[in-house]
């Protein structure tokens, strides 16, 4: 079986989660068992791995496996049908759509928040002394059952948490102290796993811990790197048949010029202090291999495909002519570039819209980017969306016609491949690696210059305003995409894994 | 049911606690069901109670009853049962305990063990990174009952009792006081019901304890025989048997004179009783231990709540006809007491009446049994001592520390002295020996010279 080894999986997920949860379902509906195995303790797993559209069976994360629930089914929790409130006793008042308050005499002895996006259903349960301390928090999961008590240090910072099975049996604990004056979890420690106890000293310990019992299961099982901080623990994994790293992003410090730059500190481990514990290295394009074999000469680096799609679309006419940016909002994709490209276009095509879907990484970066919308006076043409799970998205690109990739560096080009997908041509700056492999200049779309922001405009103005010209490269762009289909995929990801 | 209420019940046991375990006698002598109610937690309970002859099925102790621990079976845990979830540690032994470290020398636990099977009594657990985080407790039964986790600081932020399965059923937190000079203060206790899943926060323990007598109270509701709470010890429920839910016959039993004991009408009564005698009309009933005190109290209280005079001294019937020790078996001038050596029992008068009758009979000797009460350092102990320093009695006055064998030094000495300022009623003294007493209002003389004479008609 296949594993495929991260951190997590968020509300909020990046590319290498996306392409992870992509190909987890590629493997798993083209008849290779393989699962999302996650590290991280999220009470609401289940919910992000429904917006990566991964089912429950296909996800391991480490927690949920030492408590026993990786297969429960959801239940939603009521905060006020929870069993544990005497309401006989105390008064359970909602005081906003975030929070309850527990009340006994008119005072405030415990707290109820809500799980976000939900209508009162139960996230944790707090308890509070009679100064209003935070004594007590019982963290609820998704599917309504309650996962972990956490106690805390008289400074409010969380001491300690116990993790329950099911039943409410203590199955690992957590605890936080000082190491040199810095608070920090110094301990976990497995209950009664398997008739012992463990203690581990750092989560990755742990985390080799629980990958060896995987692997110990299973006498064919190949394991695939995706998030490089655990590459170090994965090389220590004992049993397995193959070991991988997948590089979902630019390995060099310099990403635009990657033949120049040093390699970045996260890819070290695997190419070069732990390169002999795995296998090889695998990458989405042609280019990139070839420069890491140039660094590399001794290291096995394959190709194979960073994202797959189930099948192609048909688009949609929009009311405006749409212009779409997909991906993080971080310095990396230069967010900042596709807006001034709008501030051209708009001269040229007055009715074209902007559609921005994403999430910046901080509260700053927002600020910035709508400062500038307001300054390049796109107020009533751009517009960021909340972060969309897939499905969400999937209806927002039938609707698109142009989708631009302003980016310093792709490795690949999930969002160019998804937009194609619904026949939407790309309009991309000349950077490695993924235009190149995804976007053939007059044909499927148009390449301008690294950081050409007018000639960008004018080429997305042409397929604006030319509807043979965007027929004949909306038709390219959906056979380019085709070529990714789980079926096609699979057979690469084969080929590579051999 | 009837229930005995008190603290504790300890291997030192005060007057109380005798005078508990004799109404237990009794009641066993007459075949009237009981429950002795221990509401602090203490893991050596059990050994201590089976040796009073309080079965398990008689007792229950609070924790114990929120811990679903009434009744368990006894398995004592030794090093060997124990497991760090650390491999191949080593251990090294001393008298009293075993630290276990880590291949590296890494200290990971200390375990203290008690008696010479070296039952473990509790372990101090450390981190990888040497922080102490938590101590756990064992019963002596062999469950571990509770866990302290310690702060970063190294002080207890939070205590959880665990029932035997290891669920938290009763967890108690500290957090700073809002004077920052009194450090860290139980703020809080939460309680997960065992019945039913559902959890309570209280304030304090008081708080803790009326619930647990609510639960009891349901538990035994009977309209045929209403339960009735006696209260042994006034701390522990004087207030809460105040405020239950539902009725029960609530007894408050005066185990010391109720004021000052030369003075039944002085103004400041004895805090102990303070709020009971405050309150005393909200009981159904008081109990003294003598007719006098029944008296004393409804002259100055004029009290609704019955007046009860029950003796808390009980002489079983085979001490009564057993064989008269003679005297010419006993030694010559050996007086004995047999008190804590703490302030109110004035064992410094006791000690310098002594000095006297030593003077004319210097073959004279005091034993004095009990445990040294630590008040103002030792305060009462250091008085005895200045006064045999003073008569040169080195030879002659002994503390011979706590004892339970009452019988056999008795059996030994030919007086009792008693200089105590509180005794509601002496307890073991008059069923052998000729008692040497102050005058005092409670315990009359009268009524002494009555059991004297009953004693020595006895024997």
């Amino acid at each position: 079986m296949y594993y495929f080894i991260s951190e997590n999986v968020f509300g909020r997920n990046s590319g290498t989660e996306h392409a992870q949860a992509r190909r987890t379902r590629m493997f798993n509906a083209e008849g290779e068992q393989a699962f999302y195995v996650s590290r991280n303790y999220n009470p609401l797993l289940k919910r992000d791995l429904e917006s990566v559209k991964l089912a429950a069976k296909e996800s391991i994360n480490m927690y949920d496996f030492f408590q026993g629930t990786l297969a429960v089914r959801r239940k939603k929790q009521n905060l006020r049908l929870l069993g544990e409130v005497p309401l006989d006793e105390y008064h359970v008042e909602a005081i906003t759509p975030n929070y309850s308050m527990i009340t006994h005499v008119g005072r405030e002895i415990g707290r109820i928040n809500v799980l976000p996006g939900t209508v009162g259903l139960t996230m944790d349960v707090e308890n509070r002394d009679q100064h209003n301390n935070l004594v007590a928090r019982e963290n609820w999961d998704w599917r309504g059952f309650k996962s972990s008590i956490d106690y805390f240090h008289p400074d409010g910072q969380v001491a300690s948490r116990s993790y329950l099975s099911q039943d409410g049996d203590p199955v690992l604990e957590q605890l936080w102290m000082d190491v040199d004056g810095k608070r920090q979890p110094t301990m976990w420690k497995l209950l009664n796993y398997q008739g012992h106890d463990y203690r581990f000293s750092t989560e990755d310990q742990l985390f080799l811990f629980f990958l060896n019992e995987l692997t110990k299961q299973d006498s064919n099982a190949t394991l695939i790197a995706d998030r490089h901080t655990l590459d170090y623990v994965v090389a220590d994994v004992q049993g397995t048949k193959a070991k991988w790293g997948y590089f979902h992003g630019v390995h060099s410090t310099k990403p635009g010029k990657v033949g120049k730059g040093s390699i970045l500190p996260v890819y070290r481990n695997i190419l070069e202090q732990r390169a002999d514990a795995f296998d090889g290295v695998l990458v989405a394009t042609e280019d990139q291999r070839a420069d890491l074999v140039t660094r590399y000469p001794h290291m096995d680096v394959r190709v194979a495909p960073d994202t797959a799609i189930a099948k192609t679309h048909m688009h949609k006419e929009a009311k405006h002519p749409t212009v779409m940016f997909v991906g993080r909002f971080g310095p990396d994709k230069r967010p900042e570039q596709a807006l001034q490209m709008m501030g051209e276009l708009v001269k040229q095509v007055p009715d074209a819209r902007m559609e921005f879907y994403g999430y910046a990484p901080d509260e700053d970066t927002m600020k910035r980017l709508n400062d500038e919308v307001t300054k390049l006076g796109l107020t009533d043409q751009v517009q960021f969306a909340d972060y969309m799970g897939l499905g969400e998205l999937s209806k927002e690109y039938s609707h698109g016609d142009v989708i631009v990739q302003t980016s310093i560096a792709e490795s690949f080009g999930m969002n160019l491949v998804e937009a194609m997908s619904y026949g939407i041509p790309a309009v991309s700056y000349n950077i490695p690696y993924g235009t190149k492999a995804l976007v053939r200049d007059g044909e499927n779309g148009y390449v301008v210059p690294d950081g050409a922001t007018k000639q960008m405009a004018a080429k997305v103005a042409q397929l604006l305003t030319d509807h043979d010209d965007w027929q004949a490269k909306s038709k390219a762009a959906k056979e380019t995409a085709s070529n990714y289909t789980f079926t096609r995929a699979m057979g690469d990801w084969r080929r590579a894994l051999k | 049911m009837i229930f005995f209420i008190n603290s504790i019940m300890q291997e030192n046991k005060s007057g109380i606690e005798f005078a508990q375990l004799k109404r237990i006698e009794l009641f066993n002598d007459h075949n009237v069901d009981y429950r002795l109610v221990v509401r602090d937690w203490n893991p050596r309970l059990h050994p201590t109670t089976r040796a009073a002859d309080v079965p398990d099925r008689n007792l229950i102790n609070m924790f114990e009853y929120f811990q679903n621990a009434m009744a368990i079976e006894d398995h004592p845990q030794h090093l060997a049962d124990l497991d760090f979830g650390v491999l191949d540690t080593h251990v090294e032994e001393e008298a009293t305990r075993f630290l276990v470290y880590t291949t590296d020398n890494r200290l990971v636990a200390r375990v203290n063990v008690s008696g010479d099977d070296k039952v473990v009594f509790s372990t101090e657990l450390f981190d990888g990174f040497g922080n102490l985080y938590r101590v756990d407790y064992y019963d002596t039964r062999g469950f571990r009952s509770l866990e302290q986790w310690y702060t970063p600081d190294n002080k207890i932020g939070t205590e959880v009792w665990l029932d035997p399965d290891g669920h938290a059923v009763i967890e108690k937190f500290y957090r700073k006081s809002v004077h920052e000079e009194d450090g860290l203060v139980a703020s809080g206790w939460r309680l997960t019901d065992r019945t039913d899943g559902k959890t309570y926060m209280f304030d304090t323990i008081e708080e803790l304890t009326v619930r647990f007598l609510d639960d009891l109270n349901d538990e035994y509701w009977s309209l045929e025989h209403p339960n009735v709470f006696v209260l042994d010890r006034g701390h522990v429920a004087d207030w809460g048997l105040l405020h239950l839910r539902r009725p029960a016959y609530t007894v408050n039993h005066l185990h010391n004179a109720h004021a000052s004991g030369q003075d039944p009408m002085a103004p400041v009564v004895n805090n102990n009783y303070e709020f009971t005698l405050s309150a005393i009309d909200d009981y159904d009933a008081i109990v003294s231990s003598t007719h006098k005190q029944s008296a004393d109290v409804d002259k100055r209280f004029h009290p609704r709540a019955k007046l009860f005079t029950i003796p808390v001294g009980v002489v079983p019937d085979e001490l009564l006809h057993a064989p008269r020790i003679l005297e010419s078996k006993r030694t010559f001038g050996k007086m004995v007491v047999f008190a804590r050596i703490a302030p109110e029992k004035q064992l410094d008068q006791l000690t310098a009446a002594f000095a006297i009758a030593h003077n004319k009979f210097p073959e004279a000797t005091l034993d004095l049994y009990g445990y040294e009460d630590a008040t103002n350092k030792f305060e009462a102990k250091r008085k005895v001592e200045a006064v045999i320093k003073k008569n040169h009695l080195e030879d002659a006055v002994t503390f011979k520390g706590y004892t339970t064998d009452v019988d056999t030094a008795e059996n030994n000495a030919m007086l009792y002295g008693l200089t105590s300022n509180m005794e509601a009623l002496t307890w073991p003294s008059w069923k052998r020996l000729p008692t040497v007493s102050f005058q005092f209002h409670t315990t009359s003389i009268t009524a002494l010279t009555k059991l004297l004479r009953t004693t020595l008609t006895a024997g």
